[in-house]
């Protein structure tokens, strides 16, 4: 099993390229989401200027978070809602323990929230005494697994249903079966008497509406709704970059984010929630607690690039389009947030020393920057983090004397028209003994030997080889045909 | 309070790290000048056959099943159908003055519960409710708390039976939430076809938590005709 730590990428990447079923499962998420994505966002007239009203607000909301934030918890108080602030995950994980203590609630559902993955909170609850209810079914199912999970919206992307239907035997108690239906009905069965006797629900929130002091949680199974609905507290824990100023901007992100993330014109239930109950006999939870979270969040303030990190919406379209997140999945992170996103986020969140890999897990190909719906130009992060790691390194990065000496050769051949006919000519001749078809590899041993500086290039990737003829030969040669 | 330190703790920080980046910011010459959003098409544009074609087929395409009809009694005979197809016993419904007029005539055919407790509405067969805005665009039904009661009865039981005035209808997404933002109820449901979920190798299941059948009873004339209609609510 791969180890949950950023310091072990390197190992993990590996194993899970060995991994032929989640190759598999990868392959198959990169197909159906972005064959989905691209006939809806056919149907918006205008994608590329909703993309840039989108991140205009979120430019916006930024640059003034501090006078947003406080007109959305005003007004959510106004509308009845307690607002609470967690300067860390460990002030979020303190205020639910108090009010769950308060409440004497022992019994609580959970909606799927990546923000509590990121603080922890199940874990947290647990040492406790209280243990949570994930009812988000792809939720469950790594609960029950005792897993993380691997996408921000396809939480057991990973897993099977040969897996999931052994996972059922064993947890559940269920005859085993691998029909997805009879799965999903019995997630159906088991967690409606958790949502019939639970006391408090806790969710998280996709947006929080500064005018109205509204917050909005989107989903496909109604686990939200019952969560939010059923028991007599609602908590939810919402990140301060959630914020949006205008209730009319829903327009642009409920447009954008179910495209993006699942295909969905829309997904099936939006809950806008204002606050508590306006007269007694009103249907749902008597009171609403709303934790607002920075966890490091205002520090990506401090600079236009990594604030950009913060007008995320958590789509998940970056990890299914990053051919890297498609060739080793979520769990290879080590992070709680995946991807090229994960990579961006997680070192500003928890310390770049802790993370020094993830900026290095992409090969800079910009496909995430394609498909992001506010236009995070990742790669531009990805860079800004790279540079701050190599100033923090206490000496510059020392090269190899052969490396230092092959540049040097490579620089005064390729800047003198003699030398490198020369050198072409000569490589030619060479590499007759390492090549293999047209790639000079680490499947040769003898080129190690031969070129230590190549050797140690050729250990990770292939080098092409020289071409039999130049070029400026095949131009001399077409030239002296016509004439 | 500590609540209160972390509160002006993370405003400072939010203003510091602001300060901080304006040097930045005056060099980083990327902005992302706001587009004019989309003009909205005008209420004109689409006359309410159209709008009722617009939301037939997208909310079809969710999966959900609509029948349209011409009035409250045709609307009964609908629902009735529909009990008797799906063999409801149990049926709970929402307080709304529509509901109620159209299941009058019906309550010797099955148990009609209003504001059903909880014991109730986890074995009830169906739940009625009406929508007070529906969005042809997307074929979303929206529900607002403040008119009616419907958090619990539009998604607990197995099937859920929307009863929808023409009236209500609006092509987009846009149009609904300006007619909401004034003063949003509690809670605002939006629902766009049945329960689903994808979670088990991104295989389709329907009606995980919430129904797996979702009908609207659309009743499109309440004494004028489609056609007067438009011209009394054009703009």
């Amino acid at each position: 099993m791969n180890q949950l730590t950023t310091e072990n990428f390197d190992r993990n990447a590996r194993a899970a390229l060995g991994d032929a079923q989640l190759r598999g499962a990868l392959r198959n998420l990169a197909v159906t989401f972005g064959t989905r994505r691209k006939s809806a966002i056919a149907t918006v007239d205008d994608w590329e200027g909703l993309r840039d009203r989108a991140r205009a607000i979120k430019d916006e909301t930024l640059a003034r978070l501090d006078v947003y934030l406080a007109e959305f918890a005003e007004n959510a108080e106004k509308a009845g809602a307690r607002v609470h602030w967690a300067r860390d995950g460990r002030e979020a994980c303190d205020i639910f323990l108090r009010l769950l203590k308060e409440r004497e609630a022992t019994r609580v559902v959970k909606a799927k929230s990546m923000v509590s993955e990121e603080i922890h909170l199940n874990a947290v609850l647990e040492k406790a005494g209280i243990f949570p209810d994930e009812t988000d079914l792809g939720e469950w199912i790594i609960q029950l697994a005792g897993e993380t999970p691997s996408h921000i919206v396809v939480p057991a992307i990973h897993k099977t249903k040969a897996q999931i239907a052994d996972l059922f035997t064993e947890k559940v108690g269920i005859e085993k079966t691998d029909d997805v239906d009879a799965l999903t009905k019995t997630a159906r069965r088991v967690l409606r008497e958790r949502f019939a006797r639970a006391d408090v629900g806790i969710s998280g929130a996709n947006f929080a509406v500064a005018e109205t002091g509204t917050f909005l949680v989107l989903e496909n199974e109604g686990n939200i709704r019952l969560t939010t609905s059923l028991p007599k507290t609602h908590i939810a824990l919402i990140g301060i970059e959630k914020i949006i100023p205008k209730f009319a901007d829903l327009d642009v992100f409920l447009k954008l984010l179910p495209r993006s993330g699942t295909g969905q014109r829309l997904t099936t239930y939006q809950s806008l929630i204002t606050g508590t109950k306006r007269s007694a006999d009103g249907e749902g939870p008597d009171e609403l607690h709303i934790i607002l979270l920075d966890n490091g969040r205002s520090r990506m303030l401090a600079h236009p690039t990594t604030r950009q990190s913060l007008a995320c919406i958590r789509c998940g379209a970056c990890l299914n389009a990053c051919p890297v997140y498609q060739a080793i999945g979520g769990h290879a992170y080590g992070s709680v947030y995946p991807g090229p996103i994960g990579a961006v986020i997680t070192p500003q969140l928890v310390g770049i020393e802790k993370a020094k890999q993830l900026p290095y897990a992409s090969s800079l190909c910009g496909a995430c920057r394609e498909v992001c719906p506010v236009k995070i130009d990742i790669p531009e992060l990805l860079l800004h983090l790279r540079a701050a790691i190599a100033e923090g390194e206490k000496e510059p990065v020392r090269r190899r004397t052969s490396e230092k000496l092959a540049f040097k050769a490579y620089a005064f051949a390729w800047s003198r028209p003699v030398v490198y006919k020369l050198g072409t000519k000569i490589s030619r001749l060479l590499q007759k003994f390492v090549a293999k078809g047209d790639k000079i590899g680490k499947q040769n041993g003898l080129l190690a030997k031969l070129a230590p500086p190549l050797g140690a290039w050729t250990a990770w990737r292939d080098a092409p080889t020289v071409a039999p003829r130049s070029f400026r030969e095949i131009w001399k040669d077409e030239l002296e045909k016509k004439d | 309070m500590s609540t209160d330190e972390a509160k002006n703790a993370i405003f400072d920080s939010i203003r510091r790290n602001l300060a901080a980046s304006r040097p930045f910011d005056a060099v980083h010459c990327e902005s992302h000048e706001p587009a004019a959003p989309p003009p909205t098409p005008p209420r004109a544009a689409f006359s309410n056959e159209l709008l009722i074609e617009n939301f037939r087929d997208n909310f079809e395409f969710v999966g959900g099943k609509l029948r349209v009809v011409a009035d409250e009694p045709a609307a009964a005979a609908a629902l009735l159908a529909i009990i008797k197809e799906i063999k409801a016993e149990k049926i709970a419904v929402s307080d709304a003055p529509l509901v109620e007029s159209v299941t009058g005539s019906l309550k010797n055919e099955a148990e009609f519960v209003e504001n059903a407790p909880r014991e109730f509405l986890f074995e009830s067969d169906l739940g009625i409710t009406s929508a007070q805005w529906a969005i042809a665009e997307t074929g979303t039904l929206v529900l607002e708390s403040d008119a009616e009661r419907h958090r619990l009865t539009s998604l607990v039981p197995p099937v859920h039976i929307c009863l929808l005035e023409a009236k209500n209808l609006r092509q987009t997404l846009g149009e609904v939430l300006e007619l909401l933002q004034k003063n949003p109820s509690r809670a605002v449901t939006f629902i766009t076809g049945a329960s689903r979920t994808s979670d088990i190798e991104l295989t389709l299941a329907i009606g995980v938590h919430g129904p797996g059948e979702v009908y609207v009873i659309l009743i499109s004339d309440f004494g004028f005709r489609i056609s007067d209609l438009e011209a009394g609510d054009g703009p």
